[in-house]
């Protein structure tokens, strides 16, 4: 997208970036660029020393079977639970937007689960989830064993998407309510009075306007489904039941950061980036042109 | 919390003495200790360093919690790269291979000999000793928290089935389990299959007996060690313990399902589990109202001839690069560690065991091991000291063995799931742990174990 | 609303108060975690009436945590997050979007690819560099012989040497330096009218007055929302403080809820635990109340 006015003067324009650029060289790009190095080394953990061994890491990784299922796996969890935390959060959010009465209650509170503490999380929904305490154990004297993440990899892998998509409304919902928020009232009103209906409206008027936000979100969200996902997985299961919720972040995670494997880690980092980087690529060059900027 | 208190009141008398003896010119010197315990434990340990501090006026030890053991080394191994690691560092069994490969510490023995201690290493309880010295039998560090693995059995539930004793061999278990769950026991035994539990069902089994994890005595003689839990008796313990499950005589408990293995027990919803003897006073203290139950050894095969246990836990390390004075405090503090009087603390408020024979009989001559809530955890000794460890089973010495455990999780999941036998399930562990102990292998090329 | 729509109202509140109460549910089981004492709380299923030990519960997380000092220690790095996110973000996106100059996409992407590695799977280099910050400085300086010609020229051997451990701006640096604030004003810069831009212009403001006066206001709602994710992000930090900090006087809260969560083998004190995770939820969820007031109406008529 290109603003069609802008200012002339494009060094000062490059003054305002600075102060960032300084930042993500300094504390990203330096230390990221290290991981490169490890990538195509083998490094040892107390910096005894290395070996260089080309490309070999990624062979290796790339070579894996266990690896191709951690993709799927990424790719299966980024998908679904981008999917449910941007569309529950839509309809919070539009709901919300109409200012019924008490909304403000839940301007508030539909905010909270963003700011929830992993302790807090894992008790919470080990209690909700957990097939034989509190609600889920309800279900399985329902229908005995239908509820398994223990053993059961699908089971294990709605629970994590449950617990992040509902970290993610959070998320998503004040975003979404921001820009609603920021339609003037007199154009929804103008098209009332024209006699179009609330759920005409939202299609029209309200949804085209929200969509530089929902393209924000929509990128945002894959992004952290990709990453974000390491700290629930590592407090709800652990990668298992036999690697099923073995996300690409947490291989990352448990191989460098338990294992030590700084090599492995690097280069499975870079392999995700450039996937991660590939898909928002994807996402600027075909949902970008659906958003109205204007 | 008496205990706490008493030793305060003493040992401030003690500082209150020294602060008067020595001119107060001397800031005492600092030095970093970092460790990887929580909750309670945290605490405890808070107060060790307190007492440490308060015991002299010529160090200050300061502690700081990194919340677990792989956060611990995680970050002491960033700040060793920045040059701005701690002195004395707490180390999990499992990265004892890493730390002696690391040439990022100071051997132990030395620091302790210029400084002027005599330590006598023959104190130790050899089990425990030999876990963490080189195969030359040198102490690069001290253990610190320990423990080992025990049955913990409920003897209601037992009396009911006309047992006044625990199962000692896994047929006698096989046969019990079956009993208590005709006497409607919906849940007669609880194990974990997470990749934690590598500890008690992997290398408890095989040391008790005197059966090889893999090759190269462990790992001790060298970095080529490969693993070799699929040709051994595990295979069939692993099978036995299948069947089991199959016929519902064992149920899997973990935290993710609710209720973890402890727990199951104390409540007394499972009659048997097998878990660490730091668990002994949690058990206590969270059990149902007037439940009898005790802890016995693990039980072997029939017709074994019974193996030490592994022990299990961390020591401490001790890091290069940091200057005399703290060195000198460092030996202060591991000299106040090794202590017997440290040793009676430390057990009476965690439930970790004494790491020494004099620590373990100045426990026993106070009375320690008669009163009820410890009552019973003197069975952890013995079955650390059941044998003399020989060279499969004074320890494991692999390098990153926390993805071998991790590995060792996912097979015995699918093998559980019924999505590989458990033959095919123990393959691909050998297969996969290979491959990570070859990585590791090259990763340190022409480096040998000390 | 302009009209009166019965069903649709009974509708919007029914949804409504079912995501409040999946929203509030999991804090609502903390509470009641934190009111049990040790045994209640490692009941099976544990018992949804509240227990009796709420306060003591609380008193005792809040002494043996030392909370009251990490609160603040946190609220300063929370806030110097979302501070330094919201203004340096808004500079940056400022650039991207109002000039047109070679290197303008490059610097987005840049910037923008900051958001795929996250700290923890980097934190021992990045550990390396808050150690000393000018480290990647100095590697350039002797990588490029600039070191060697100062040194000819001068004599005096160059050592640039700054340390950030145990300080807060090593705490909040780095967390600042990632894409999500950019990426987010660009998209509303991108919907601000051209005819305002030009407007100014006319006016003769130049680049700063009317991102001053009119872009930064216009931006008021994305502000409000970016400052308190990223406060709410920053503050729930477990990882690099925990690294970062070795010195109590710098220590967070959520860092110091580790001495109250049960270690393995440890007594499950789960009822202490989670006392203290609610007093250490507690600001945030404040923060987030607080800048609800920040929201306001649209104010600009867009032209469709």
């Amino acid at each position: 997208m290109e603003k069609r006015v802008t200012f002339g003067k494009w060094t000062i324009g490059i003054l305002f970036a600075v102060p960032q650029l300084l930042l993500i060289f300094t504390f990203f790009y330096w230390p990221a660029g290290q991981a490169v190095y490890w990538s195509l080394t083998l490094q040892q953990p107390w910096g005894g020393g290395n070996i260089w061994v080309g490309l070999d890491n990624f062979r290796s990784i790339l070579s894996s079977a266990d690896y191709w299922n951690s993709i799927t796996a990424s790719l299966v969890f980024a998908g679904i639970s981008t999917g449910l935390a941007m569309f529950i959060a839509l309809v919070l959010a539009a709901l919300t937007d109409r200012q019924l009465a008490g909304s403000w209650l839940y301007r508030v509170v539909l905010i909270w689960p963003y700011g929830i503490a992993a302790p807090a999380l894992a008790l919470a929904f080990r209690f909700i989830l957990a097939p034989e305490a509190g609600f889920m154990a309800v279900v399985n004297q329902v229908w005995p064993g239908v509820w398994d993440p223990g053993l059961d990899g699908s089971d294990a892998m709605a629970s994590i998407i449950i617990a992040f998509s509902w970290k993610y409304v959070g998320y998503n919902f004040i975003f979404l309510l921001a820009a609603f928020q920021a339609i003037p009232r007199s154009l929804i009103e103008a098209s009332a009075m024209d006699g179009s209906g609330v759920l005409r409206r939202f299609w029209d008027i309200q949804f085209p306007l929200i969509t530089p936000t929902i393209f924000f979100l929509l990128v945002i969200n894959i992004t952290e489904s990709f990453q974000d996902s390491f700290g629930i997985v590592d407090i709800m299961t652990a990668g298992g039941p036999a690697n099923a919720t073995n996300l690409m972040v947490y291989k990352i995670y448990s191989d460098g950061f338990k294992g030590l494997d700084y090599s492995g880690a690097a280069a499975q980092s870079i392999i995700l980036m450039l996937l991660i980087v590939a898909l928002t690529i994807v996402q600027f060059r075909f949902i970008e042109r659906r958003v109205h900027y204007r | 919390m008496t205990i706490i208190k008493r030793g305060f009141a003493a040992l401030a008398a003690g500082a209150l003495s020294t602060a008067l003896a020595v001119p107060a010119f001397a800031e005492p010197v600092k030095f970093d200790f970092w460790f990887g315990l929580s909750g309670d434990l945290a605490r405890v340990v808070d107060t060790l360093c307190k007492n440490f501090n308060a015991s002299q006026a010529d160090y200050e030890v300061v502690c700081t919690s990194q919340g677990n053991y792989d956060a611990t080394l995680q970050n002491t191994i960033a700040a060793f790269r920045a040059g701005k690691q701690p002195t004395v560092v707490q180390v999990y069994d499992v990265g004892t291979a890493t730390m002696m490969l690391s040439g990022a510490y100071k051997p132990a023995d030395k620091l302790m000999e210029e400084n002027g201690y005599k330590i006598d290493y023959s104190d130790y309880f050899p089990g425990i000793a030999r876990y963490y010295a080189t195969s030359k039998g040198e102490m690069l560090s001290f253990p610190f928290n320990s423990s080992t693995a025990l049955m913990y059995w409920n003897k209601d539930a037992f009396a009911k089935i006309g047992k006044a004793e625990a199962p000692k061999t896994w047929e006698d278990v096989g046969a019990d389990l079956k009993a208590l769950k005709d006497a409607g026991y919906d849940c007669p035994m609880a194990i974990n299959i997470s990749a934690n539990e590598s500890w008690q069902l992997m290398e408890q089994f095989s040391a008790i007996h005197n059966q090889p994890i893999a090759t190269k005595n462990n790992g001790y003689d060298g970095l080529d060690a490969r693993l070799e839990v699929n040709k051994t008796k595990f295979v069939q313990y692993v099978t036995d313990l299948k069947k089991w499950y199959d016929a519902g005589l064992i149920k899997i408990k973990s935290k993710d399902l609710g209720q973890d293995m402890v727990q199951s027990f104390a409540t007394g919803t499972c009659q048997v589990i097998m878990s660490s003897v730091g668990d002994h006073g949690t058990v206590g203290k969270t059990q149902k109202e007037g439940m009898n139950w005790d802890v016995a050894e693990l039980p072997a095969y029939a017709g074994t001839e019974r193996k030490n246990s592994l022990v299990g836990g961390a020591s401490l390390w001790v890091l290069s690069g940091k200057s005399d004075a703290e060195y000198k405090g460092a030996a202060a503090f591991l000299n106040f560690i090794h202590d017997p009087k440290t040793a009676l603390f430390w057990s009476t408020n965690t439930g970790y065991i004494p790491v020494t024979k004099s620590g373990f009989d100045f426990m026993k001559s106070s009375g320690f091991y008669d009163k009820a809530p410890y009552k019973g955890r003197e069975v952890a000794i013995a079955s650390l000291t059941a044998s003399e460890p020989n060279e499969i089973t004074r320890g494991v010495r692999l390098g990153n063995f926390t993805q071998i455990r991790a590995e060792f999780g996912t097979q015995m999941q699918a093998i559980f799931a019924n999505k590989v036998s458990v033959q095919q399930g123990l393959d691909t562990l050998v297969k996969n742990g290979d491959a990570i102990l070859d990585r590791f292998q090259q990763t340190y090329p022409g480096k040998t174990l000390p | 609303m302009v009209e009166r729509t019965p069903i649709l109202n009974f509708f919007t509140h029914l949804v409504l108060f079912v995501g409040f109460v999946f929203c509030v549910a999991p804090f609502a089981i903390v509470a009641i975690a934190a009111s049990h004492n040790l045994k209640d709380v490692n009941d099976v299923p544990m018992s949804l009436l509240p227990g009796s030990d709420f306060w003591i519960n609380i008193k005792t997380a809040w002494t043996t945590a030392d909370l009251g000092p990490k609160l603040l220690n946190s609220f300063i790095m929370a806030f110097g997050v979302a501070a330094g996110k919201v203004i340096i973000s808004a500079l940056t996106a400022f650039s991207i979007v109002y000039f047109r100059y070679p290197g303008r996409m490059l610097i987005f992407w840049l910037i923008f690819i900051t958001l795929m590695l996250p700290l923890e799977v980097r934190i021992v280099p990045t550990y390396a560099v808050v150690a000393n910050v000018l480290e990647p400085y100095q590697a350039i300086m002797d990588l490029t012989g600039l070191s060697w010609l100062i040194e000819q020229v001068s004599g005096v051997r160059v050592t640039l040497s700054l340390g950030l451990l145990n300080s807060y701006s090593g705490l909040i640096l780095p967390l600042v330096a990632t894409a999500t604030g950019t990426f987010l004003y660009r998209q509303f810069f991108l919907t601000v009218p051209d005819e305002l831009t030009e407007a100014a212009r006319m006016d003769g403001a130049g680049a700063l007055r009317f991102f001053v006066d009119i872009l930064l206001p216009l931006s008021r709602n994305n502000m409000a929302a970016l400052g308190t994710i990223m406060f709410l992000w920053a503050w729930n930090q477990y990882l690099w403080p925990l690294l970062i900090t070795t010195d109590q006087s710098h220590a967070m809260a959520v860092t110091e809820l580790k001495q109250l969560i049960p270690n393995v083998g440890g007594a499950p004190e789960w009822h202490i635990a989670m006392a203290g995770t609610l007093i250490v939820m507690l600001p945030p969820l404040i923060v987030v109340v607080l800048m609800q007031r920040w929201f306001v109406r649209g104010l600009i008529a867009t032209e469709k």
